[in-house]
Parts: structure tokens; C-alpha cells; sequence
């Protein structure tokens, strides 16, 4: 069996990496509106944010809009790159590409 | 934090059952519907230009007896109001967003006023100078071509094949009713662009889901 990657292979984390990816390369999402789309308590958020950016997944941006603190979040290239690659791997399990032999 | 986060999905279909799920979420709440995109400026259109038609038909003739000044503010009253509609919509659906689908946005959004600018600018230099059958048609004629090169361009940018082949039927509409002549225009223009707007939007909504 192929090896999942295990940051992106926790339900939480992934719901959180396919909405990073569904936007387009280069967009950030607030804080808030991340959490609406998910919807996941502001804490639970946080926390599986940062094991993403621990992995190099996600880079995390606080900013000022105007005079509010923002928090902005997007997916890192390679971060995009995982996610592409977790999906082929569920699809390859999913749809073997060559049956060789089963067991 | 529950203790069931950090599972992993129970098997491959339901990680991709999960997947499609956000993806599908996600999109329908970024984009709530993309009718709004098309359907205000389909219905200004339709109205709009069908009453200046009535009012201004062609070889001179009035069909529909009404104060000159009505056709052309309701024109732009209803277009004034579609570009309300239109730009609360999208900025309410990428609030929050930031980044280069913003960037692109804002700029496409300057291209519009801007060349509507410049397109006023110059007609407005030499529209005393002509009759006003074929001042009225210069007015529309530039500013249907221009909605057509831009809906054009907007299809480019972000690669939507409604939007560019509804900027190409808009070009062409907007050819045959000059072609057709004064009066004529705003009737190919009610009827083909205003049509055409209405049945992009749903299409753009049943690719949607």
C-alpha cells in the first residue's frame, strides 16, 4: 500500500488543505472566513494550522488591514504539491493502476 | 479539539468522498451563483435597449410615444443598477480573500471604467458633429463593442469558456446591428445581447451545480 502522508491524512487536516487548494494559487483567506468555511472553533483551527505550517505546508501572515490585525493564510507550493500527490495516491488506491497480482 | 480529528479517514473512498465534499462546499460558497454575473446585465440590456428601440425606431419612426429623455436614463439607470448588483455580489463572495484573484479583480474592474472613460471621452468630442440617429448608434455601437472585447479578455484571464464566447457573440451581434442600421441596432441588441447575457448566465450556472 502506498504511504499516505500522515499531516494530510487526518480528516481535520485534510478539510482544511482541500479548502487552501480550491482557491486560487497565490490567494490568501482571512482567518475568520477560513474558520466559516470549515466551520471549526477558532482553537481547533488553529492547531491543525500550525502542524500544516510546521510541515511547511502553509504559510500563516499576520498583517494589518487598515488598523485590524488580520491573520492570512495560504497553501505553500509545496503544501500544493502534497495535497496533488495525497490525492493520486488515494486515486492509485482506489483505481489500481496495473493489476500485477492480488493477494 | 475532539479526539476523532486527528482519525484518518476510515479508507481511500471516503478520503476522496471527503475531498470532493470541501471542494464542492468551498466552491459554492466562494461563488454563490454565478447568474449574478450575468443575469442583471441580461435583463438591463433586454429592457433597456428594447425601450430605446420603441421609442427611436428606425427610419426616424417612433413606435412607442414617450418623453426622449426616458429610454436612454432608463438605460442607464438599469445599467447602474446591474453594475450595483454585479459588484456587491463578487466582492461579498471574495471577501476575505486576498492575493492574486483579488489583484485580477481589481484590475479588470479598472479596465472597465477606464475604457468606458476614454470611450465617452472621444464619442462625446464628436457626437454634435453628427446626425442623431447615427450619434446615438456611435454610443452604442462603441460601448456594446467594448463590453464584447472585454468579456473576450475576461474569458482569457481566467479561463471561462462562457465568458469568452459570450464576448465573441456580443462582437458579432454588435456587427450585425450596425450593419443593420440605426434603430435596428438596438433591437438586435436587446433581443440577441440581452438574450445572449440571460442564457450564458444559465449556462454558467448549470455547469456550476
Amino acid at each position: 500500500m502506498t504511504e499516505l502522508d500522515p499531516v494530510i491524512h487526518a480528516q481535520a487536516r485534510l478539510r482544511v488543505v482541500v479548502t487552501l487548494a480550491t482557491l486560487a494559487d497565490g490567494d490568501r483567506i482571512t482567518f475568520p472566513r477560513l474558520q466559516e468555511l470549515l466551520t471549526m472553533t477558532a482553537g481547533n483551527l488553529s492547531v491543525h494550522l500550525r502542524k500544516l505550517e510546521d510541515a511547511g505546508y502553509v504559510e500563516i501572515d499576520k498583517t494589518h488591514r487598515g488598523r485590524t490585525p488580520t491573520t492570512l493564510v495560504r497553501l505553500s507550493r509545496r503544501g500544493r504539491r502534497a495535497f496533488e500527490e495525497y490525492t493520486e495516491n488515494i486515486r492509485a488506491l482506489l483505481d489500481p493502476p496495473a493489476p500485477r497480482e492480488t493477494r | 479539539m475532539t479526539p476523532d480529528d486527528e482519525a484518518a479517514p476510515l479508507d481511500a473512498a471516503e478520503a476522496m468522498r471527503l475531498i470532493r465534499e470541501q471542494q464542492a462546499s468551498t466552491v459554492q460558497r466562494l461563488e454563490p451563483d454565478p447568474r449574478v454575473h450575468y443575469w442583471p446585465w441580461g435583463f438591463a440590456w433586454l429592457i433597456g435597449f428594447g425601450v430605446y428601440f420603441l421609442r427611436f425606431s428606425p427610419d426616424g419612426r417612433t413606435l412607442v410615444d414617450m418623453p426622449a429623455w426616458l429610454p436612454l436614463t432608463l438605460l442607464f439607470v438599469l445599467l447602474a443598477a446591474a453594475a450595483v448588483v454585479f459588484g456587491v455580489g463578487s466582492a461579498r463572495a471574495y471577501r476575505h480573500v486576498a492575493g492574486e484573484s483579488a489583484q485580477r479583480g481589481r484590475w479588470y474592474g479598472t479596465a472597465w471604467g477606464l475604457g468606458f472613460f476614454s470611450l465617452s471621452v472621444v464619442i462625446g468630442r464628436v457626437t454634435d458633429s453628427l446626425p442623431p440617429d447615427l450619434a446615438g448608434l456611435l454610443w452604442s455601437a462603441l460601448s456594446v463593442g467594448l463590453t464584447g472585447a472585454l468579456h473576450m479578455a475576461g474569458g482569457a484571464i481566467w479561463l471561462d469558456r462562457t465568458l469568452f464566447r459570450l464576448g465573441v457573440w456580443l462582437t458579432a451581434v454588435n456587427i450585425v446591428g450596425v450593419i443593420a442600421g440605426p434603430g435596428w441596432h438596438a433591437l438586435v441588441v436587446s433581443v440577441a445581447g440581452g438574450g445572449g447575457l440571460l442564457v450564458a448566465g444559465a449556462l454558467a450556472r448549470r455547469r456550476h451545480g
